[in-house]
């Protein structure tokens, strides 16, 4: 008699459910988002090695030397990528490392500018350095080429960027001094929401012989083990989860970390529901044996 | 016949050609030729960029003519557009007369750009973690067994990816906090890898096919006119 309410309304969620399966799924995501967000959970964790080897990297170069960050992605993707890129020009800010910024995606200029002030405005704050553009690091901005681009910054970087995003020319800029072409990088690294890490491994860091390390969304991260077996690729971010861990590496929280609640509650809900709906299916094959 | 094909397949072979040999050529001309050939074709990106532009505007315009089904969205390329090149020309001109620098002062263009269309492209872009969650729940079925081990190493790899993981693992497995990202490293580092290196290597194989079809001549249909 005790059982018979709580059987019911579990009948009367099941039917709902297997009615009406996707408006259910979607309130259950979006209700589960907002929630992980507003209840301030902390969850620790290990970095991955993967994105270990990237940090450590950075870490390991001298104050002056250049990294080139090409920043390929656009607002689409700027939920898992500009968390990197954040991450990524802080680390360079903090050790005195000369960021060279520039993108293959012209829709995603702003963007990637509005990373490299933000992350100059947080050293300022943060490690108490004045960073300045020209000098400290330098935004390129956008060139059309593609590979093409790629292999004329190999044989000449001023000719691929005569100015900078800011009109400056790079002729005589500070920040490039010592640079002439790719080679005189000590990394260089793709975040990446397409399918230019294979294009900087050809036509970049292959040719110049160049470490190279990339970040991409999570659902293109499967895709660079290869390049990892192969040495072509020295580590790389994965997603979001990427993103924090780098921010846990260098302990500067930011939306990587802060993201992380949310993405943890949603793959446990997409797990439970994947687990409830094949119970579901064996009851269904077991009962309707039963019966027959 | 010989300017609409045999010229431009003759351009296409020597540049095909002079492309390949000059890798293998490390005389300093070989880079000022690539240099030359980086210069043209970024002059033809910029050509590409407009045409494109134009494509889209003149696509638009005729849905929006014929009163095609949803239309009225057709309208919102043009306010768009007309918003982000006007405002986008207004700040080159007023650039030209004041110096630019990384700290300029508040413009209609980036004000836009932040609070339009970045917001507008995550939203699109979120969207499919409501269709993958859908999609998971409706396909993920250990209906015969590879459909079962598809769906334990998709489990095995979300949960592996998040930092609930460790709390997870380390109750499930007798306090080792990283056995359901081992596994997910396992699966990623071996099967995931096996199956992603035959898929470039395919692709690989199929460029170098294609491309020699394009420099001998015997693909042609970059040229138009359905052959």
């Amino acid at each position: 008699m005790a059982l018979r309410i709580p059987i019911a309304i579990s009948k009367g969620i099941i039917r709902f459910l297997t009615k009406h399966p996707r408006q259910v799924i979607y309130v259950l995501i979006g209700v589960t988002v907002i929630a992980s967000y507003m209840v301030n959970i902390s969850l620790s964790f290990e970095p991955s090695p993967l994105a270990q080897k990237v940090y450590d990297k950075v870490d390991s170069l001298k104050p002056g030397d250049h990294v080139l960050l090409s920043f390929d992605y656009d607002p689409s993707s700027e939920a898992e990528l500009q968390p990197m890129a954040l991450a990524m020009l802080r680390h360079c800010f903090k050790k005195g490392v000369i960021p060279v910024v520039m993108t293959h995606w012209i829709s995603g200029l702003d963007l990637h500018k509005m990373a490299c002030q933000e992350a100059a405005a947080d050293a300022n704050s943060h490690y108490n350095k004045k960073i300045v553009s020209g000098r400290d690091y330098v935004f390129l901005g956008n060139r059309p080429g593609w590979q093409q681009l790629i292999l004329q910054m190999n044989e000449n970087i001023r000719a691929a960027f005569d100015k900078d995003f800011f009109d400056q020319p790079t002729e005589g800029m500070k920040a490039l001094e010592g640079v002439t072409s790719l080679k005189d990088f000590e990394l260089i690294v793709n975040l990446a929401a397409g399918a230019t890490v294979e294009m900087w491994i050809a036509y970049g860091s292959d040719k110049v012989d160049v470490p190279f390390a990339a970040g991409t969304t999570a659902v293109s991260a499967p895709d660079l083990y290869p390049w990892i077996q192969s040495r072509q690729l020295i580590g790389f971010l994965g997603g979001l989860r990427g993103a924090a861990d780098y921010e846990v590496m260098l302990k500067y929280p930011g939306r990587g970390i802060r993201g992380m609640p949310a993405q943890s509650a949603t793959h446990v809900l997409i797990v439970l529901l994947i687990l409830g709906a094949n119970v579901h299916m064996f009851a269904g094959r077991f009962f309707g044996k039963k019966k027959e | 016949m010989i300017l609409k094909r045999t010229i431009p397949l003759l351009i296409v072979f020597a540049i095909g050609v002079l492309a390949f040999v000059q890798e293998f050529v490390p005389h300093p001309w070989s880079g000022k030729l690539v240099d030359e050939i980086s210069t043209w074709f970024k002059i033809i990106g910029g050509f590409a960029m407009f045409l494109g532009t134009y494509s889209l505007l003149h696509m638009h315009l005729a849905r929006i003519r014929r009163k095609m089904p949803s239309w009225g969205y057709s309208v919102f390329v043009f306010i768009g557009a007309a918003f982000m090149i006007g405002t986008g020309v207004y700040n080159e001109i007023q650039s030209s007369s004041q110096p630019a620098g990384p700290n300029s002062p508040f413009d209609w263009f980036s004000w836009g750009y932040k609070y339009i269309q970045v917001p507008a492209g995550a939203t699109i872009f979120s969207i499919l973690a409501f269709f993958m969650a859908s999609a998971a729940f409706r396909t993920f079925r250990a209906r015969n067994l590879a459909a079962g081990l598809l769906l334990i190493s998709a489990i095995i790899v979300m949960l592996g990816r998040v930092p609930i993981s460790e709390p997870l693992s380390r109750w499930l497995f007798f306090g080792n906090s990283q056995a359901i990202t081992q596994a997910t490293d396992i699966i990623m580092e071996y099967p995931n890898m096996v199956a992603k290196r035959g898929i470039l290597l395919g692709i690989a194989l199929g460029t170098i096919s294609q491309s020699i079809r394009i420099l001998l001549g015997v693909e042609r249909s970059y040229m138009g006119g359905g052959d």
